[in-house]
């Protein structure tokens, strides 16, 4: 006799009539919150800053590496912002916002370690990056999978160069000026007007589809 | 989207391609043991050398204050360790020591009758020294970063 399959084949609970219901919503619910989770944090409740961690590090790691940074260097930048809430946890005014906050320390992180090593040319300067609780940043948006998804369909339905190039610089950020010219069959001088082109193309994009949801 | 950077993320983040790597992961969970509830952050000031310029191979030297008190330290880095040498100004007096803390590993000193501290044998990355005081809340430095 063989032993039951640890891993059941997935089911789609929203579509299989067989699969089991979902949990009831309990009071514990809200607890997930970013500001509670920031509270309790402060409290010293550990689960609570993993799920800050869980919540909130792909978005920063995403914020460090779309800079060019390395891997050593992205991780200093992140340990940075997770440090410099260490710091100020207990006086974060707004803890609705730490998603943003988080992410802009972050950025003004990874600009002072680019600026250290002089290898990349921030296009600001950290003095300029003041964490703003309000301001919701566009990779903590993109956390919520449907606009991320909005983000890439966008892509695909641009034109040449833009869809190649965007795929590039978001997949394979390593690749240089000369390696994305002969890949797109442009001069270099071109290639950093067309990347802000596109980029503001797709911005443009986006907004325009997310102001019909 | 407020920039070319964030767009760059938020694509890079969708497409799931450079998930966070597991020591980023751990590192960031470590960091909450690393609180100093009720501190007083001494942020980094003007030092003796500019601040956090690396003096060609010589040491570095950084200063932090905050509540009339002021902690000096030099840092010297050789076999891609870390020693430190620092200096609270004025002496907290007597009984008070300095916690230095890495991600790592922490130490702890008691303070000389001169207000000074040393430390050796540190791994490079992120610190910060906290002073406990025989009187008012501890004086936490500001994160600093020493490259190897």
């Amino acid at each position: 006799m063989s032993a039951p399959d640890p891993w059941p084949p997935h089911r789609d609970i929203l579509t299989d009539p067989d699969a089991p219901a979902l949990p009831p919503a309990t009071p514990s619910e809200p607890s997930t919150a970013p500001a509670v989770l920031v509270r309790e944090a402060a409290d010293g409740d550990h689960s609570a800053w993993c799920l800050l961690v869980e919540r909130f590090g792909p978005a920063m790691w995403a914020t460090a590496r779309s800079y060019g940074l390395s891997g050593a260097d992205a991780d200093d930048a992140v340990q940075a912002a997770w440090l410099r809430l260490v710091e100020s946890l207990h006086a974060i005014r707004d803890p609705r916002g730490i998603g943003g906050w988080l992410v802009t320390t972050t950025r003004r992180e990874t600009l002072r370690l680019a600026r250290e090593r002089r290898d990349v040319q921030p296009s600001h300067e950290p003095a300029d990056l003041i964490p703003d609780p309000a301001c919701e940043d566009a990779a903590t948006a993109v956390l919520d999978a449907d606009r991320g998804n909005r983000l890439w369909l966008a892509v695909e339905s641009m034109e040449e160069p833009c869809r190649t190039l965007l795929r590039l610089i978001a997949t394979a950020p390593e690749s240089g000026t000369h390696q994305l010219a002969v890949r797109l069959g442009m001069p270099r001088g071109s290639v950093g007007p067309t990347r802000g082109r596109c980029l503001r193309r797709l911005r443009t994009l986006v907004s325009a589809e997310e102001t019909l949801h | 989207m407020i920039d070319d950077e964030s767009t760059i993320a938020a694509l890079r983040l969708a497409a799931g391609r450079d998930p966070v790597p597991a020591h980023v992961v751990i590192s960031a969970r470590r960091a909450h043991a690393l609180r100093a509830p009720g501190a007083v952050v001494a942020e980094r000031v003007g030092a003796a050398a500019p601040g956090g310029v690396r003096l060609g191979c010589g040491p570095r030297l950084l200063r932090f204050a905050a509540a009339g008190l002021a902690v000096d330290v030099e840092i010297v880095t050789s076999d891609g360790l870390v020693d430190l040498a620092g200096q609270v100004t004025p002496n907290p007096g007597a009984g008070s020591r300095v916690e230095i803390r890495t991600l790592h590993v922490n130490q702890t000193r008691e303070l000389s009758e001169s207000g000074q501290f040393a430390a050796a044998g540190l791994p490079p990355g992120w610190f910060s020294i906290v002073c406990h005081r025989s009187a008012g809340p501890p004086i936490a430095t500001s994160w600093a970063r020493i490259r190897a």
